[in-house]
């Protein structure tokens, strides 16, 4: 499948459309992404940035436009979007664990029956991930019983345990009190570093500053300006981005 | 502190100690005045609910304890149990009881963890079931009556007595108006209540001149072999005559077996048998009537020989008599308690055993795997093996058929149910996927099923699976009713447990759904470990509430001609003439088999509710 010649963008979106019945959420969506790149998506709320990157990984389908992942098209064909699938993680802003499972069940269910690991590799692999995101001793509890930061860092576990290329974040920070979100953007951090592709919609302009390669302004369902955090934070051109940023900042 | 609230207060350093809060608060009667007597309107509602419920209670028991003949149910559990199913296969019936207890108790000890409190209250139900015929059999015997008449020639009375018993029969002439009126207690002969109640009526009317009594009866008390049973007085043996018309015979039986109370009435005393005037009872204690049940009679006769064999006798038997008069607590025990639990005390222990070995080896085993593995197998196994244990085959000589038409009483109520609930659920579950498909074919084929089914009463799917459903595929007419009436309770429930699915399956959340996708799940792992666990948890009390219906609707198919609960005790109350009088007593013991196990069904839901992952909901 996919290679790792980092000359070749692993996301690649050419004029991407997309409409919610009459409405038109995505105009002419064009990005690459480059592999290890992390890029940073923000935007007023309605402005179609979590609906891009659930195009990514179709669970929205665009209407037009070109979506290309690691070699492979978007398309209605049933084998593309499972391999995609298994190629990108995905990390919601309100968690969504199973909350019927263990934290354990939670991260090693789908290695075990979507790439088919032995039970005991796939909680060994469970456990490493736990350890990653620093929560190990909370292997065998509900989601429930956990905190709300605790639980996020579960469903980043639980993403990364089928061993995704790219790593898609909706808003992760958003449904946490302000004192869990320094633990899960650590976890954030530390993947990116560790070369991780990643695409991550947030309104952490910190996080954005320190981690982005580029980021990505969203505005009316089209990408404003585009740049470096350098470009971004000291020198936007777009009137609309310095709008933006003078609201947030 | 003034008044006014200073500007400026700062709390001494020692917190002041805590005190106990106001006695009407707390405890007993702090529970009493905040929840039953908070306000005059409770007040009043506790006061009328509290005295109609007591009212209810007392007027139950008494009922029960005075009056209730509970012979119709213990008299009849083979055919409660298993309906008209060959008694000579009824191995079969125990052996697939058995098997579920074993393993119920085997489940049970890997899987849940037992109250103390369960365990001991199982303990002491047992107990008491097996020591009260023990000690019911101490309590005095109530008297039976048998009533002497001018013309009908006295029948002997035969009974079974024991080494050392002491029993006497006394003659009592009814000369008087005023022994009408004196209440009869205890067994009184069937026959004889009949005559008494004609007479009684005509000497009231003033037809019949009781103090006319001219009888001389003779009574001699003989063993099996017919020689006279001797006494320390000399031989037990009496005349009543004119001098002396009423009195008492008492002996002290000598050996175990049978005897013959020898009754005889002089009739030349009196010129001859026209000329006998009056009526006497003769009262007889310390004499245990004897049960009517086949199984019985064979084990007496094993160890006593046959009866002897007399002219006209009148055997001890207990369905020739009835039972008259206010009991009292002792004899409500004695007569009604005791033989209930004597003849349910051997099933229920070896049931208690058997399921106790069961639940030890779970509990040792409940960490191996292959314990649990084999446990789930067997299962899986049970109920085919059991379904031919039942049925057998045609020609086999170890296991004959038996066929499904004569299955009947709590084992065919437990069939339909058990085949009902497992058809219908993973049915029921297809259905409500069916119904949210996104195949417009199965979602229309789904929803049609489903409210056709919903849209008309059980029992006409009853009656159309038993006559009009051959008529239009005379291939289903091979079927026999038993199986057709399983397929159409399953179809039934089917449809109301879909609708309960399908309400489980509205409230998952769609993230849910998207995180499983996100991770690469296809829909049919995603609906297998994430949508059913978390939609089926959610209503199972709407499911055990299904399966609780269905349990009891399955008493619909007596009207379709099954002889399940419902069907065997109208059977047995219209069937026998002697039960006839007793409908309420047989009905309301079916009323409590069917309360006890829908109870443990509900109380079992209750428990999944409570239990695992469900109770941790984010």
């Amino acid at each position: 499948m996919g290679n790792d010649n980092s000359n070749e963008p692993i996301i690649i979106c050419r004029d991407v459309n997309k409409w919610f019945g009459n409405f038109h959420v995505l105009k002419d969506v064009n990005l690459e992404v480059q592999p290890q790149e992390v890029v940073v998506i923000i935007g007023p709320s309605g402005s179609g940035k979590s609906t891009f990157i659930r195009c990514i990984n179709r669970l929205e389908e665009h209407q037009e436009g070109q979506i290309i992942v690691d070699g492979i098209e978007l398309s209605h064909d049933v084998r593309n979007i499972a391999a995609i699938r298994s190629e990108i993680g995905m990390v919601f802003q309100q968690f969504n664990l199973f909350p019927h499972l263990t934290v354990m069940q939670n991260v090693s269910l789908a290695p075990r029956y979507v790439r088919r690991q032995p039970r005991r590799n796939a909680e060994e692999s469970a456990l490493q991930l736990l350890a990653r995101v620093g929560i190990p001793e909370q292997a065998h509890k509900y989601p429930g019983q956990l905190s709300g930061g605790q639980q996020q860092r579960v469903a980043i576990a639980r993403a990364l345990a089928m061993q995704p290329k790219i790593m898609l974040f909706d808003e992760p920070t958003s449904a946490l009190d302000p004192e869990m979100i320094k633990e899960v953007l650590d976890v954030m951090k530390e993947l990116a570093q560790s070369g991780m592709t990643m695409l991550v919609v947030t309104h952490e302009m910190g996080f954005a500053r320190e981690v982005a390669d580029r980021i990505v302004l969203f505005d009316e369902g089209r990408i404003i300006e585009m740049g470096t955090p350098e470009h971004f934070f000291t020198n936007p051109q777009h009137e609309r981005t310095k709008l933006f940023l003078s609201q947030i900042l | 502190m003034s008044g006014r609230t200073p500007e400026f207060y700062v709390a001494p350093t020692e917190a002041p100690p805590s005190r106990r809060p106001p006695v009407t608060s707390i405890g007993p009667l702090g529970w009493v005045r905040a929840n039953l007597f908070s306000s005059p309107a409770n007040s009043v509602a506790t006061v009328i609910t509290l005295a109609l419920v007591i009212w209810f209670i007392v007027s139950f028991l008494s009922w029960s304890i005075r009056s209730a003949q509970w012979g119709v149910v213990y008299n009849n559990l083979r055919l409660i149990g298993s309906g008209l199913y060959d008694r000579r296969e009824i191995w079969r019936v125990e052996l697939s009881t058995g098997i579920l207890v074993l393993l119920t108790g085997l489940s049970l000890g890997i899987w849940a963890r037992v109250a103390r409190a369960a365990f001991v209250a199982v303990l002491v139900t047992l107990g008491i079931i097996l020591l009260v015929p023990i000690l019911a059999a101490r309590i005095p015997q109530p008297t039976i009556h048998t009533l002497i008449e001018p013309r009908k020639s006295p029948s002997d009375f035969v009974f079974v007595g024991y080494k050392g018993e002491t029993v006497s029969f006394t003659l009592a002439p009814q000369i008087d108006l005023a022994d009408l009126d004196k209440p009869m207690i205890g067994f009184i002969e069937m026959q004889s209540r009949a005559e008494w109640s004609t007479q009684a009526r005509q000497a009231r009317a003033g037809e019949l001149d009781l103090a006319a009594y001219n009888l001389v009866v003779s009574l001699r008390l003989v063993d099996k072999t017919g020689r006279t049973v001797s006494t320390p007085d000399g031989p037990a043996e009496v005349r009543f005559g004119p001098d002396a018309p009423g009195g008492e015979l008492e002996a002290t039986l000598p050996a175990d077996g049978w005897y013959v109370l020898k009754v005889t009435r002089d009739d030349e005393a009196n010129g001859e048998r026209d000329d006998n005037q009056g009526y006497a009872w003769l009262r007889i204690d310390g004499i245990e009537l004897f049960s009517s049940q086949e199984g019985r009679t064979a084990t007496r006769e094993a160890e006593f020989g046959a009866p002897p064999q007399v002219e006209r006798p009148l055997y001890a038997e207990e369905k020739a008599y009835r039972f008259e008069g206010t009991r009292t607590f002792g004899e409500f025990i004695n007569l009604q308690i005791a033989p209930f639990f004597e003849r349910i005390a051997m099933p229920l222990a070896l049931g208690a055993a058997l399921f106790a070995n069961g639940w030890v080896i779970g509990v040792l085993g409940k960490r191996e795997r292959v314990v649990r593995r084999w446990t789930l197998i067997s299962w899986l196994v049970a109920a085919p093996v059991i379904l031919i244990i039942l049925r057998g085959f045609g020609g086999s000589r170890a296991l004959p058929l038996v066929s499904t038409s004569v299955w009947g009483g709590l084992l065919l109520t437990m069939l339909l149910t058990i085949v009902g609930i497992t058809a219908s659920f993973p049915l029921g579950v297809a259905l409500a996927l069916g119904r949210r498909s996104d195949l417009p074919v199965i979602k229309w084929t789904c929803t049609l099923f489903i409210e056709t089914i919903r849209g008309v009463p059980l029992i006409t799917i009853l009656f159309m699976a038993k006559l009009i459903v051959p008529f239009f595929w005379s291939g289903l007419s091979n079927i026999d009713l038993t199986i057709r009436m399983m397929i159409g309770l399953t179809l039934f429930s089917a449809a109301y447990l879909a609708e309960n699915v399908r309400g489980g399956l509205q409230i998952i959340p769609h993230g849910q759904i998207e995180a499983a996708r996100a991770l690469g799940l296809n829909p049919f792992l995603t609906t297998t470990f994430i949508v059913l666990p978390q939609a089926l948890r959610a209503v199972i009390p709407a499911i055990v509430g299904q399966f609780i219906s269905l349990f009891k609707d399955t008493s619909l198919v007596a009207v379709v001609g099954l002889f399940e609960l419902v069907g065997i005790v109208d059977t047995i109350v219209s069937g026998q003439p002697i039960y006839r009088p007793y409908q309420r007593e047989a009905y309301f013991f079916i009323a409590i088999v069917y309360f006890v196990i829908s109870y443990a069904m509900s109380d079992v839901s209750r428990r999944l509710e409570t239990s695992g992952a469900g109770s941790l909901r984010q």
